[in-house]
Order: C-alpha cells, then structure tokens, then sequence
C-alpha cells in the first residue's frame, strides 16, 4: 500500500477529472437556463462562457505553475501570509460547502421529481453523501480511478441525446439575435454556472504528473471537452423543441429523451437520469474532497478520513435545513452563483495578482 | 504516538524471532543406548505407533513410526545392504544422514525417517524412508476446460513444485519453504520468477507468511485470511487454482504463486478482478472465440449481480419503462401473485442455493436427483400454484446460470452473495437504489488493492494496453508486454514472433 501513496496523478486522469467535476447537476436543466435569458440564442450565450472560462483557465494556469509543489490552500497561505491565508481558506470551505449544499438540493429534487415523488429528502440526500464520503475517503489518486472509468457513460449519454439529434429542426435556432445582444450577455451569466468546478483544475494541480506545458494542454482540452458535450445537449434540444416549447418545459432533456421508445426499453429518460445520477456523484465528490482538503489544510493534518466524514455530515446536516423546499432553494442558489463569481473567478486573479509582487519559492522549481 | 508504537512492535517482533530461533531444542545423545531411546519415547509420549526394533541381541536399535515409512524401503535400504554385505554395518551405510543431536532425530522421525542407535556410540543414522500416498495428476473437477493440459495439483506439494519446473526450465525459478503453524508444522512453499516478479511483493508476502502466528495451518483459504489485503471485502484478492497452466501463466506475467502442504489448491497474487474471468480454454481456442465466450463470461457477471435487481425495480417502480407490447404478459403473470416482488426474488434466491448446496453434499446421483426434484418440480409447482409469477422463475434461473459461468469458484460465491443487498436496494429505492448499489461496488473494487496493487486494474486505473487481455482477447502475437498491474520487472514478453511473414513476402517482391 505504501507504494501506492505517493502516486502522481497521470494527465489522463486530471482531465477526466476535471470533465467530470464540471458535468454534474446542471445539465438536465442548462438548457431551460439559457433559453429563458437568450432564447433560441442561448447556445452563443453558451459558448461565448465556454471561451471566457478557457481564457480564465489559462489564468489560473499561471497561478499555479507558479507554486508547481503546492494546492491551491497552500499557495494562498503563501501569498497572502499565514493568516490571512487561513482565513481565505475558511472562506473557500464554506463556499465549497455551499456548492455541494446546492448539488445535493439539486440532485434530490430532480429524483423526487422524475424518480421517487413519494421518499423523503432525507433518505435520498442521506445515500449521496454517503457514497461521495466513502469515495473522497480514499485518495484523490482513486478518485482519479474512479473519475475515468465513470467517463464511459459520457459516451452513452452522448449518444442517446445525438440519437434524439435525428428530430432536430434548424429551424428553431433561427434568428439569430433577433433581440440583440442583451439577451446573449445575460445568458453567459447562466452558461458559467455549469462550468464552475473547473477550481478543481486549480486545486490539484500540484499532484499531477508531467510538465506545466503539458498541463495546460490537458486543461484547455478537458474545456473543450465539456464544452463540446454541454453544445451538443444544447443544440439537441434547441432544435428538438420550438423556442415556445421550450419555454414550458424545465428539464428539456429528459423530456426530449422521453417522447422516445425503443423495441426493447421504454421511457429512456430514466436511464439517462440514473446515468446522470453518477455524474452528480462524482461532482458532489470533488467538492468534498475540496472542502476536506482546504479543512485538512486550516488545522494542519495529514490525510484523515475522520475529517472528510465531519465535512460530510456537514454538508448533510445544513442542507437538511432546506429540503425540498422551493422558495429557499431559488434563494440558496442565487447566493451560491453570486459566490461562485467571487470564489472561482475574483479571488484566484487576485491572488495571482498579488502573486506578481511576491517572489516565487524557488527558481529552478517553477520549470 | 505512532512511532512508539512502531517501537514497541518491532520491539516485541525481533524478540518473538530471538525466542523462536532460541527455542530449536538441542539435545545431546548419550553413550547408553537405553538412555536414548528412552528419551525419544518420552518425548512421543510412549505413543504406540512408534516401533523400537531391537537388533543385534540389544546392542542396537531401530526405531521409526509404523504409520510413516514404508516398509519395503526399510528393507532395502536398510537391511539389504548389510545382508549383501557390501558395509559392515548399519552405521556405515552411505546414504545415511549423521546426527549427534537427539532432537533432530525425533524432528526426523515425524517426518517418516527411521532412527538407528548403538550401545555404545553417540551417533545416530537416520534414513528417509518416508511412504507416500498420492493420487494422480487429474485433471481439477471445478477446473475442466475442452482443450489443453488435463493434469492437475495433487496434495503432495514436492509434486506441484515438480509440474511447475516441468513447465518452466529455467534457473530463475525459485522456490522459498517455509514451516508454518506451530503444531502443524505445515509446508508453505513461495514460488516466483527471480527477475521478473516485484521484490517488493515478494518480501511483502513472505512478511505476511512469516508473522502467520496459528498453531494450525489447513489450507490455502486458511492461509490467504491471514495474508490478504482486506479482509471485510466480499471480493477474493488471491486466485485460486487447481491448474499447472494457469499458475505457469501467472507466473510469467511476473506473479507469486502460494503452495501449502496437503491441498491441491494453489494461491496466485497479487490478483486482479479481471483475472477471475480468465481461463485457459481462451488461449486454446481461436481469437475470435475466445473473446466471444469472454464477453459472455463478463456479461454474465452484470446479470448475476444485477437482473434480479434490475427486474424488481422495475416491477415494482418503473413499470413505464417496459415497452407497450411487453406490458401485459409482464402484468399478468404477476397481477396472481399475493407477495410483492422482493419477497418472491428472496424466495427463489434462496431456493436455488439451498438445491446447489445440497447437490454439493451429495454423491452426483443423487445429487442429480435433487437438481431434477429441485429444479424443475418446484420450479414448476410454485409458479402453478402462483407463489411465485413465472417471469420470476425465469430472472433466478439466469442469474444461477450466470453465477456459475464465472470460472473461479471463490468469485462466484461472492457474486451470489453481492445480489441480496442489490435487490434490497432496488427493492426500497427502485433504479436509484441499484445505481447506488453498483456505485458503491465500483468504488470498493477501485479502492481494493491486492499486495499494492490496484484490484480493477486494468479499468480502473485504466491502462488501454493492457485491456487486450481484458474484455477481449486480442492474438497472441499481439501481446508483447506483459500486463502492468503485475508490475513485472521487465514489461517485455516477447518480441516479433511472425517474422517469417515479412520475410516470406519481402522474397515474393
């Protein structure tokens, strides 16, 4: 086992990291999002976020190839001097938190909705955290593992939304920008939202193998991955429903998935949501292991996982306190995407920022 | 905190070793032959298999268990050398082991040697004249295949060791004897390709074989509790295997292979899970065949874990998911039933073991009887008299089938039992119940590791290479390198063997 423990992360499985943290509760909804602020523009709201993040990713590239030895809670501690540093670290705990707070409230009121109407919250958010504990519990090494092999069911769901691709209708795409530009701006607001585990990147890229040229790359292409994937969903269903469709329908791609049968399976739409069921566990995950690692990081101890099942019973314990309660929930969200700015976006520039004034660790380090 | 404990441990170890090393009895044979003799008796309790022959009118003495040597041997290389005359007496017989030490000589004696002392002289001759009974080399019932070798591993572990070395010529073969168990005293050989295997797992296992700290040492499945990774796993960490060829190949692949004394049964680690799923007959056949029955075989390992699962969830949850023609002789062959589905599926699970386990137990005729009597009698009365719904019958039967397709005996087990906590889940929470139950499968194979190495490999980690020996099986000559999750010493198996191809056609241009 001790061989085992100081393994590096190999760049294929960094990127499938990075693709799974990112794919995760949003895409059932995405759609829905970005049409009701762009309307049949939403695909250039979406790509338009894809590019600012990919030109951001390549920023936060700079930040840690700068620090190439130390995650993202020890350059900040580095940075921003000891305690401050701890206490931007406390921050991004809470902000992870919130975040897998959220993916949980999301996961639990899609099932409630499509799957079980009649189980309560408890039971269903109670078996998520549970699984992502016993994930993170081990390193993030086997998360890695795991976050490849679970990619395969990336290519069933592309798939199965391509397969609906025989139905679209260009058509409905049409005009492009008819309301002008606004409406597009608005919906990069909602196209980002699905992006934001991309902080993962940021986090562990200390532990991954190869050098930072060879990084980049695996980063820029895990982007374009999931940017790849999120067009592809919202193409489909841009063209499968008319714009006024659309507008009535929360979960287009389930019902688009829905109105299809086959010889042998019916109602595909529950397969697509037990598929999707795997992506929401490995993006809970990734923000767990991230809030236990920032916590590991704060009180300075080795890898227990007496930590990460307190910071799981955390995430489960508060997000009890919302439920499947709407009114919260719209509220909880709207707080966690204006966090989501401050924490994956303006706090890492400013950290990079103040970085340029700071001398790095060591020279021969930084290749 | 954990340094002293460190400390402490290893304190405790090294003195276990000092006192174990210590404790080899030595024991110094006196001049009077009574003395002697005496001293072996008491130190066997005066066991009454133990013969003294007494000889030349008591100034000698032959003794050994009557239970352990051959007499044929005794006579021969005994007393027949003395008879032709070729030595003047017993003590001069060449091929005797000399011995001052009375200890030794009670060590050998229970290994069916026999002890000849004099009147008058400290020395002791001792002579291998053990019996042994063996079986042939049969072919391993659990283990048949069509094609290939049809011998197998017999209890005596000198024989195994000789198959392996017919099998494999070369000096870097090696062989490590260990004794283990207190009492028992039982042979435990290590054998490994010098060179090839990890070091590192190597001296893991010996570590692991050494510590053994019982009085009683039966089998493989004794020994493999003590020395695997994670006990609490449902999933087994070393193969078993009863087959030469198959020990042979794993050994090639960088492997260590676990003997003990009296069991045909032979431990291979570090094993992965895809490694239960192969079996010599793939290498027999065609490519293409072995691949198609290796697909199978993996299918069969999704519909043994998961149909009765999967047909319960959506019986009882997820009935739109069923297509429109199929809806109603799905609905009416249980619309009859008084139980709910999960109950119907426990019923049946539990049928089927309680007839496999008798027809275990039983002589094969009877044992077949109770397959017919089992099988299809009751098969057939409870769905007449609607018990159970037919379609049910149908989803058990396959999942028995397809648990015993697995060719390794340990992994099937595991699997029939890895199916009662799948229909539990998928009975509460329907489809999300059983992704969460396969979920948690998944990740425990991932986070498995047998002696440092990852269990699910090659999927998890992924290794694109490796898996042409995985899902598949590609051609032979396509493997040249040995699969990683070994980690072989030297990854090269072999270099471009069809050669002659390219060397035909480049004399065609």
């Amino acid at each position: 086992m001790s061989s085992q423990k100081n393994l590096k992360l190999s760049r294929r499985q960094y990127f499938f990291l990075i693709i799974q943290s990112q794919i995760g509760v949003g895409i059932i909804a995405l759609p829905f999002d970005l049409h009701s602020a762009a309307k049949q523009d939403g695909w250039i709201s979406l790509l338009m976020a894809g590019m600012l993040i990919t030109v951001l990713m390549f920023f936060l590239w700079l930040l840690a190839k700068k620090y190439p030895d130390k995650d993202y809670f020890q350059i900040q501690e580095y940075v921003l001097s000891r305690w401050g540093g701890k206490a931007f670290s406390v921050l991004y705990i809470g902000y992870f938190a919130c975040v897998g707070i959220l993916i949980l409230l999301l996961y639990s009121r899609m099932i409630s909705l499509w799957v079980l109407p009649n189980t309560p919250y408890w039971i269903l958010s109670l078996m998520m955290v549970a699984i992502c504990i016993y994930i993170v519990c081990g390193d993030i090494i086997i998360m890695g593992r795991l976050y490849t092999m679970f990619s395969g069911f990336l290519i069933f769901m592309v798939g199965l939304i391509l397969y609906s691709g025989k139905d679209s209708k260009l058509i409905y795409l049409f005009p492009i920008a008819a309301d002008g530009w606004g409406g597009i701006f608005a919906g990069i607001d909602k196209g980002i939202i699905s992006f934001l585990g991309f902080i993962l990147a940021l986090v562990v890229y200390s532990v991954v193998d190869g050098n930072s040229k060879d990084k980049l790359k695996t980063i820029i292409y895990a982007q374009l991955t999931v940017l790849f994937f999120y067009l592809s969903i919202v193409f489909v269903t841009f063209t499968f429903f008319s714009t006024k469709e659309i507008a009535l329908v929360s979960e287009p791609v389930l019902y688009m998935l829905k109105s299809y049968q086959f010889p042998i399976v019916a109602r595909i739409d529950l397969f697509f949501i037990s598929m999707w069921m795997i992506f929401v566990t490995t993006s809970l995950s990734t923000y767990l292991y991230m809030a236990g690692l920032g916590t590991r990081r704060v009180l300075q101890k080795k890898n227990n996982p007496f930590i990460i099942l307190l910071v799981g019973a955390l995430f489960y314990l508060l997000s009890l306190f919302i439920g499947f309660d709407i009114a919260k929930l719209e509220k909880f969200s709207n707080f966690v995407v204006k966090g989501g700015y401050i924490f994956s976006m303006g706090l890492p520039l400013l950290i990079l920022f103040i970085s340029l004034f700071r001398k790095s660790p060591k020279k021969e380090n930084a290749v | 905190m954990g340094f002293f404990k460190d400390f402490l441990q290893k304190q405790q170890r090294t003195d276990r070793r000092i006192a174990d090393e210590s404790a080899e009895p030595q024991e110094p044979s006196t001049r009077s032959l009574s003395d002697n003799i005496n001293y072996i008796l008491t130190a066997f309790k005066r066991t009454e298999d133990l013969k003294v022959r007494i000889l030349k009118k008591g100034e000698a003495a032959l003794l050994y268990f009557e239970s352990l040597v051959d007499q044929e041997k005794v006579q021969l290389s005994i007393f027949n050398p003395v008879e032709i005359g070729k030595v003047d007496s017993i003590h001069a017989i060449p091929n005797a082991k000399e011995s001052t030490n009375l200890e030794e000589a009670i060590k050998s004696l229970l290994r069916g040697h026999a002890v000849y002392l004099e009147e008058g002289s400290r020395q002791i001759s001792l002579f291998n004249v053990t019996s042994v009974f063996n079986r042939s080399v049969e072919e391993p019932a659990n283990e048949k295949v069509v094609r290939g070798s049809h011998d197998g591993f017999v209890e005596n572990i000198m024989i195994n060791i000789n198959l392996l070395r017919k099998r494999i010529e070369h000096r870097d073969l090696k062989v490590k004897l260990y004794k283990v168990g207190k009492k028992t005293n039982t042979n435990v050989a290590i054998i490994y390709m010098e060179g090839l295997a990890d070091p590192e797992i190597v001296l893991n296992m010996q570590k692991r074989v050494e510590t053994i700290d019982s009085e009683m040492i039966q089998s493989p499945g004794y020994v493999e509790e003590f020395i695997e990774d994670s006990p609490w796993s449902p999933f087994p960490q070393m193969l078993n295997t009863e087959r030469p060829d198959r020990v042979v190949a794993n050994l090639m692949e960088g492997r260590i292979a676990l003997f003990t004394e009296g069991s045909p049964t032979c431990l291979v680690a570090p094993a992965t899970f895809f490694m239960f799923y192969q079996a010599p007959d793939d290498y027999n056949t065609r490519w293409y065949t072995g691949t198609f029955i290796r697909l199978i075989r993996l299918a069969s390992f999704i519909i043994a874990i998961g149909l009765p699962a999967f047909y319960i969830a959506v019986v009882s949850f997820h009935f739109e998911v069923i297509p429109d023609d199929l809806i109603t002789p799905v609905k009416a062959s249980i619309n009859e039933i008084a139980y709910p589905p999960v109950v119907e599926a426990l019923v049946m699970v539990v049928i089927i073991e309680l007839i496999r386990e008798a027809g275990i137990r039983l002589p094969s005729p009877v044992g077949q009887t109770i397959g017919i009597v089992g099988g299809l009698v009751i098969g057939d009365a409870v769905v007449r008299a609607g018990l159970i719904s037919n379609i049910m019958v149908i989803v058990i039967a396959l999942t028995a089938i397809a648990s015993f397709v697995v060719p390794s005996n340990e992994l099937s087990t595991s699997l029939r039992l890895l199916t009662f906590p799948l229909i539990c889940l998928s009975a509460t929470l329907g489809f999300v119940g059983l992704i969460f139950g396969f979920l948690l499968i998944t990740v425990h194979l991932t986070k498995l590791e047998s002696y440092g190495v990852p269990y699910f490999a090659p999927v998890a980690p992924l290794r694109l290479t490796d898996l042409k020996d995985t899902f598949v099986r590609f051609p032979i000559f396509m493997m040249k390198k040995r699969p990683k999750d070994a980690h072989p010493m030297d990854y090269k198996a072999m270099g471009e063997s069809r050669e002659w191809k390219k060397n035909e056609q480049s004399k065609k241009s």
